[in-house]
């Protein structure tokens, strides 16, 4: 039965599905080895991603929006729910069964300083994924990954160089040139110019946009800078405490947030112009603990329109308003 | 391709860079530790309406490979009850600057090589000394540090002691500042502080350690230290930039608020041309240790003048922008040994002219209060 049911439904328009999607980690065990205590990062996460576009996660430290990337590429086991990339179910494939989508899916991390191998030379690291995965013959590889260090803005002779002789922004250009060289179809970007300035980080993202154009890349843009998952994503998810508190189209969710944490967050970014003067939605309070999260709706503690006797009992359904815009709140089904 | 390679030294280059640094550091060394009476640092400032005058200041870092000029001649001043906002990508020396006015650089390889800051103090009877903070012998520096200029710090979770609670580390300030109080007067004074900066249950946060707190509460407790000793100037370093959009913005209204209340200035120094827009009243830009442009933040924000503050500018997305490309200043910032002598910003710059090969662009004043480091402006200072 459940294998009927989930065949049936594929969105044969789409890359990526998630469904349900959760994925706890254990803080307590018992002698014997019984999970005592969970730490739910993951919670009920769904949503479907189109090749070609560009999904923005926002959301606070502490959100789950690492873990989602992380689970989504298996990086993480799931405990629950369904990932479907191009059409076919990946939540319980072996290792083994993995490796050929990984070549599918790619991922670029946060901190360019620490994911570089410190021991092997540019070139090094850019043809090793392209030797195991067989992309190109063997004696292609080197003007393989030239052309590529080319399309990536990276000079041929930094070839023979070691990272460390690279700034922040020359090593992250070296890890999406590491995440291209496979040929991906999806690639998910965990915060990749996060750690970096903002002349540099323009420049990235502007890398990004058009490396998408070029070769079709479809994007899973994890950030907590609301304004850089503007401009880069087509669709936005936001995230409170491993739950989507919101999905929705770039515009939709911009020109009319229905969740109050999405008001808030965005009414909380500093705008560079001294004449703007925004009537700022100030939350209260800090995130809770995700090890221990409020009853019901996980907002309402900090929530400014929470109505008692309901947000703190009651967990809201996570629906569609229309033209694929979610949220998750009581407020909104009063109407 | 080997000589073009700055990255390398050879052993007798190392040795030679050595012994000329032992010389210089041995000297400032000896500067910093010496007895001196009041009157050697006691000065005049050129503005009675400031409260800090940054006076063309060198801060240099003595480092095997070379003089790194952290910060490389900036002016710049801090009017009384006044934020003002420093702004520049990371190793541009915004840090060291704070930490030269602190008097904070890590010795003997950090050293204040020259220039001066001349602050405005205040004793407790009220009387106002002009102080020159960079000719302060070290043992004097207890005079301000602390306790007429306070400092947040960017890291809330290491600037904290792990073993010692809240309340003990915030006593600590009122006793070193007034060592005549008693325990009762500290720990009144220490809670009165933690409701200040909107801790919710000041006793109970007063008896627990660091790491029972939140990133935003530990960067009250910051703010709350800083705080304890009535200070007249507050030096926050990228006070949220560890901080979540919504932590930051509980913090930067704290901050907004405090000024009111304790009548003091804040320097604030950040990367982040949004926080500036909405705390600052003067900007200062600063690139690869030098101010290229200063000026109110109207000015700064609706006339920038110089391609970097422009470029710097342009290229952060906004909410409001809706355009398909962000403009981007291509190349990196220059490496800080051996700077050239012509302009720092040369290389990355789209208006470059033939002068800009020549010597650095002195400072040009275009307005009362707005100044700009660039030789595209040359001709209007001799027009004006």
């Amino acid at each position: 039965m459940a294998e009927e049911k989930t065949t049936q439904q594929f969105d044969p328009e789409a890359i990526l599905e998630v469904r349900n999607l959760r994925k706890c980690f254990p803080i307590k065990k018992t002698f014997t080895g019984k999970v005592k205590q969970e730490l739910i990062a993951v919670d009920n996460v769904s949503f479907k991603l189109k090749a070609g576009e560009t999904l923005g996660i926002v959301g606070e430290s502490g959100c789950g929006k690492t873990t989602l990337g992380r689970t989504i590429l298996k990086l993480h086991e799931s405990n629950g729910g369904q990932i479907i990339f191009e059409g076919k179910d990946i939540t319980n494939l072996k290792s083994s069964e993995m490796r050929e989508i990984r070549k599918k899916m790619q991922i670029i991390f946060q901190d360019p300083y620490s994911s570089l191998p410190p021991r092997s030379t540019v070139g090094g690291i850019l043809s090793e994924p392209v030797e195991v995965h067989n992309i190109v013959p063997k004696s292609q590889v080197k003007d393989y990954v030239l052309d590529l260090m080319d399309k990536c803005g990276l000079r041929d002779y930094y070839y023979e160089r070691y990272p460390h002789e690279f700034s922040g922004g020359q090593r992250q250009r070296i890890c999406i040139a590491r995440a291209l060289s496979v040929n991906p179809k999806l690639v998910i970007c965990d915060e990749p110019v996060s750690a970096l300035d903002v002349s540099i980080q323009a420049q990235i993202i502007n890398l990004l946009k058009k490396l998408q154009q070029d070769m079709n890349l479809t994007y899973l843009f994890i950030s907590h800078d609301l304004s850089v998952v503007k401009f880069i994503s087509d669709k936005i998810g936001v995230m409170y405490l491993g739950s989507m508190v919101e999905f929705g189209t770039k515009e939709d969710i911009f020109a009319n947030p229905l969740h109050p944490y999405t008001e808030a967050l965005f009414s909380a970014i500093p705008q560079p112009d001294p004449d703007i003067k925004m009537n700022r939605i100030i939350l209260k309070g800090d995130i809770p603990s995700p090890a221990n999260p409020p009853k019901g709706c996980r907002f309402h503690t900090r929530c400014p329109k929470a109505i008692a006797g309901l947000c703190d009992e009651v967990t809201p359904e996570y629906r569609d308003f229309g033209n694929g815009h979610c949220a998750a709140c009581h407020l909104l089904n009063k109407d | 391709m080997a000589k073009t390679n700055k990255n390398y030294l050879s052993g007798k280059e190392i040795r030679e860079i050595a012994k000329e640094n032992k010389k210089v550091m041995k000297r400032l060394e000896a500067e910093k530790y010496r007895k001196a009476d009041e009157s050697e640092y006691i000065t005049q400032l050129k503005n009675s309406n400031n409260i800090l005058e940054i006076d063309n200041l060198h801060t240099y870092f003595f480092t095997e490979q070379g003089v790194v000029k952290a910060v490389n001649g900036v002016s710049f001043d801090v009017p009384t009850n006044a934020t003002v906002g420093v702004v520049g990508e990371s190793g541009c020396g915004k840090s060291v600057t704070s930490m030269s006015v602190m008097r904070l650089l890590q010795g003997p390889t950090g050293q204040i090589y020259s220039g001066e800051i001349r602050f405005k103090s205040k004793d407790k009877n009220g009387a106002e000394k002009i102080y020159d903070i960079a000719k302060m012998p070290i043992a004097d520096i207890h005079k301000i540090r602390g306790n007429q200029i306070a400092m947040i710090f960017q890291e809330p979770m290491t600037s904290l002691n792990p073993v010692f609670t809240i309340g003990q580390q915030l006593d600590e300030v009122t006793f070193i500042h007034n060592p005549e109080a008693s325990k009762e007067d500290a720990k009144n004074k220490s809670i009165e502080m933690l409701n200040l900066v909107g801790i919710a249950m000041p006793e109970r946060v007063y008896n627990s350690f660091p790491h029972e707190l939140s990133g935003g509460m530990r960067q009250r407790v910051m703010i709350s230290m800083a705080l304890a000793s009535d200070p007249r100037l507050i030096i926050a370093d990228e006070p949220t930039t560890a901080l979540d959009v919504t932590i930051q913005a509980q913090i930067l209204d704290l901050l907004r608020d405090l000024k009111d209340k304790i009548d003091g200035s804040i320097m604030l120094i950040t990367h982040d041309l949004g926080i500036i827009a909405e705390m600052a009243d003067y900007v200062v830009v600063m690139y690869a240790g030098k101010v290229i442009e200063k000026g109110t933040v109207d000015e700064i924000f609706h006339s920038p003048m110089h391609p970097y503050t422009i470029g710097l500018q342009k290229s952060k997305p906004t909410l409001n922008s809706d355009s398909d490309t962000l403009y981007n200043i291509p190349g990196n910032v220059p490496n800080p040994i051996n700077m050239p002598a012509h302009c720092y910003f040369k290389e990355r710059c789209n208006k470059c002219t033939a002068k800009c090969s020549g010597e650095y662009p002195n400072m040009i004043q275009v307005s009362p209060t707005h100044f700009v480091a660039c030789h595209l402006y040359d001709e209007e200072q001799k027009n004006g």
